[in-house]
């Protein structure tokens, strides 16, 4: 009984230290801002989508001694697609309707939240953060803002239904006091759009669908079945402070291989779109594949970079885009400037016209008996992450050379019910090979590539660093370090399973650490040291 | 022979088909007494007299086997419960003989051991409960719903939709009974003499992530530490019990068994 007493005091002067009172530690919007440091605070690290980092404590000179320094493995997680973010030591990464917060530094589990009551399952790209929340998507359209230390819950919103066909995936995009979010599920019939959330309470504030309603503008582009048009969000997008402009992609025109009932442009699918983020107002668009029939969805990342264009200094915003072309636009504008073949596997178009139009083959369009075409269904490249080295000017773009054989369906499409107007694969004899290509984005140029070996089946894309090390994952499941100058191979790491994201890199007491979740685990790497040995300390159990 | 009846039910409840825990959208449950929290409060008046004697008033397993242990019985279909109890189960599990609507409130208690609050809210005064979470039980002073409150302990704002009402009513009176994993109180001293106080997030030989009383992440190398005490379970005081009545404890869980970050897929 006495002790029982003490127990119960004790616990009294543990309640003291709770009432001690909460102060939370703040990410300011000046902080994403800045860009990548120690932090890596966005999806892409930067708001411009460069996914470049000025560390460069890990160097060409050195990333051959760069060893694995711990591993986390997700709970039943596969293909995992989680970007990580990290501040101030701590890693964010996610899974199906999950959150989890490691030690960046040992990779040991601080906390994790999972929303069980979601309606749907499905992969999730990443975090943002702000103040003191993280935020997340879950896959049945929910905005989640949960306390970056603790994991707690401060509010989840919806804003969008799974009935309407829809799903989300995307990393949310935090710029100022708003959490920008979007929608996937283009293939089944639904109709995408991009929403603004305020940070603080969730409140919706602006929503701008990608395709327009009956009697909008560019309704006109469209036949029936407008309303399931397509269009989604799969990916979030980038932002330039200056010009006050976020740029978002859209995916692909619904049913995706059967265009006869859509005749058309089918604006805006497959499209780029410049919107201000305070209204969600478009101020420009550019269609990089009108009437879409390929599943062509514009989801790459937009890049913007400032360089000499024909002379002139542009303010530029550039795409690797899964039609095989990679194009540069001016950012405030949306002009077309120059594009350049992202892939020699390039047989729909012949090229692309002065306004940016692609010129179209006859022929190429899928047929209910099969039509071969390159690039294949997934693209010349896909959501798997380019990055930009603002030393070198190149651009790192994962790249599939493949070829698929094309179907269309007639069949009256019937939405939601996972109908797509036809379908797309490969040959069995003509698996696609990836590259890891570097383009100069004044010119378009590919100035040096690093062939892969594997299955073709890698949705991996890269980091650079000031080290003049981009890190990719390969095709074959490996994490590969190589000069950013020449492709020149530095370094490689068996991660022993395919890999469906992109790495990051960070630093945590002035250690450079880079970070890639395989399908299963994060793991993170660094430069060797030996270690030294851990006393274990005197220890004692009220 | 008992072990074998055990077993033998086990085995035929684990044989039956599994069948999704939630409805799926829009679908109703199949009976109304599914998550009414009056059937659910009739349901446990029956079981206490009835399955209490073999399965313990609250499902815990005694002669007959442990109901909250999901491992053999669930998820299963709310027709599949009612036969059982209804007809029994061969070779150990005599028939209920109750009349539909009773056997469908056994159902709905039954179904609320292991699924999760929201979908079954627990019986009580929500109000009252409220008032005792924010007030004279002193909740709020370590945890937090929806950024109101404290972050030292774990946050409750989704707990209905996370555990049972058993579970959490188990924790208010018995705080450790599940390990209080993430939650023990630990004092670290570190080399330079400084004290650091708060819960271990995790632990191991070689890192601590400690979480102080503001909330705050301390994420700590055990070479920089050269004492560490910790609690043997959680900080939480262990008197909740005796210190508030059973019906406190109640409007307690009432208020507890309806926290989720999102509305509840089923409720009344």
């Amino acid at each position: 009984m006495k002790g029982e007493m003490k127990g119960t005091m004790r616990n009294r002067l543990w309640l003291g230290l709770a009432l001690a009172g909460i102060a939370a530690a703040q990410v300011k919007y000046e902080d994403i801002l800045k860009g990548p440091g120690d932090n890596w605070l966005t999806y892409a690290g930067d708001y411009q989508g460069n996914r470049h980092s000025p560390l460069k404590q890990i160097t060409t000179a050195n990333v051959g001694s760069l060893t694995p320094k711990w591993a986390y493995h997700v709970p039943k997680a596969s293909g995992l697609r989680t970007n990580p973010i990290v501040y101030d030591g701590v890693m964010y990464v996610t899974n199906t309707n999950e959150m989890r917060a490691l030690d960046a530094r040992s990779g040991r589990l601080i906390w994790s939240f999972k929303d069980s009551q979601s309606k749907k399952e499905g992969a999730n790209r990443g975090a943002a953060i702000l103040g003191d929340r993280v935020y997340f998507v879950t896959a049945d359209v929910h905005l989640v803002a949960l306390d970056r230390r603790t994991g707690a819950v401060i509010w989840q919103k919806k804003y969008g239904n799974v009935e309407d066909g829809l799903y989300a995936s995307a990393a949310p995009l935090v710029l100022k006091n708003l959490v920008l979010v979007g929608v996937a599920g283009g293939d089944t019939g639904m109709r995408g759009y991009i929403a603004a959330l305020a940070a603080d309470t969730g409140e919706e504030k602006w929503r701008t669908y990608t395709i327009p309603t009956k009697g909008e503008p560019g309704s006109e582009t469209w036949g029936k079945y407008i309303e399931y048009g397509g269009g989604g969000t799969w990916l979030s997008g980038t932002f330039d402070p200056a010009l006050n402009l976020i740029y978002w992609t859209t995916g692909n025109a619904w049913p995706d291989f059967y265009g006869e009932n859509r005749k058309g442009d089918n604006l805006y699918s497959s499209s780029l779109l410049a919107l201000d983020p305070d209204t969600g107002k478009m101020k420009w668009y550019f269609q990089f594949t009108p009437h879409d029939t390929h599943d062509w969805d514009a989801q790459s990342w937009p890049v913007l970079i400032d360089a000499q264009v024909q002379g002139k200094m542009r303010k530029l915003v550039l795409h690797a885009n899964r039609n095989g072309f990679f194009y540069a636009l001016d950012r405030v504008t949306g002009e077309y400037l120059h594009s350049s073949r992202l892939v020699e596997k390039l047989d729909w178009a012949s090229g692309i016209d002065a306004k940016g139009r692609p010129i179209v083959l006859p022929g190429t369009d899928p047929t209910p008996n099969g039509n071969r075409t390159c690039p294949g269904v997934r693209g010349a490249t896909n959501w798997m992450s380019p990055s930009f080295n603002p030393v070198t000017g190149l651009m790192y773009v994962v790249t599939l050379e493949q070829c698929d054989i094309f179907t269309s369906s007639s069949k009256e499409p019937e939405p939601k019910k996972n109908f797509s107007g036809g379908g797309a694969g490969p040959k069995p004899n003509e698996i696609g090979q990836f590259f890891l290509r570097a383009f100069d984005p004044k010119t378009g140029l590919k100035k040096w590539e690093y062939p892969m070996t594997g299955p073709g089946e890698s949705w991996a894309g890269t980091v650079s660093t000031a080290g003049n090390v981009v890190f990719f994952g390969d095709d074959d499941g490996q994490l590969v370090a190589v000069d950013a100058r020449d492709g020149k191979h530095l370094w490689h790491f068996n991660m022993g399973e395919g890999l469906t994201a992109s790495p990051i890199t960070y630093a945590v007491d002035g250690k450079q650490y880079v970070a890639i979740a395989s399908a299963t685990a994060i793991f993170s790497f660094g430069l060797h040291e030996p270690m030294k040995s851990v006393p274990v300390p005197k220890t004692k159990v009220e | 022979m008992r072990i074998l009846a055990i077993i033998g039910l086990a085995a035929a409840l684990a044989a039956w088909p599994l069948a999704a825990q939630h409805e799926k959208d829009g679908e109703k449950p199949k009976n109304p007494a599914i998550g009414d929290p009056k059937a659910i409060a009739a349901g446990q008046a029956l079981f206490a007299n009835g399955c209490a004697a073999c399965h313990g008033n609250e499902g815990q397993g005694g002669r007959g086997p442990n109901l909250r242990e999901r491992v053999f019985w669930h998820p299963l279909e709310d027709d599949t419960l009612f036969t059982a109890v209804k007809k029994g189960v061969g070779g150990g599990m005599p028939a209920a003989n109750l009349p539909d609507d009773q056997t469908w409130q056994v159902v709905a208690f039954v179904r609320s051991m292991t699924s999760p609050a929201i979908e079954n809210p627990p019986p009580g005064d929500v109000k009252a409960g409220e008032g005792l979470f924010w007030g004279k039980a002193t909740c709020g002073n370590c945890h937090g719903i929806a950024g109101k409150g404290s972050a030292f302990g774990p946050d409750l704002t989704n707990v209905a939709a996370m555990r049972p009402a058993l579970d959490i009513r188990q924790s208010i009176i018995d705080p450790d009974a599940d390990g209080a994993p993430g939650y023990h109180g630990v004092t670290v001293v570190m080399n330079d003499g400084s004290t650091l106080k708060g819960v271990a997030r995790n632990r191991t030989n070689y890192s601590l992530q400690l979480q102080d009383a503001k909330g705050n992440l301390h994420l700590l190398s055990v070479a920089s530490i050269r004492e560490i005490t910790t609690t043997k379970g959680s900080p939480m005081p262990k008197d909740f019990g005796t210190r508030l009545s059973k019906a406190e404890i109640d409007n307690l869980v009432a208020y507890l068994g309806r926290q989720s970050a999102r509305p509840a897929a089923v409720k009344k």
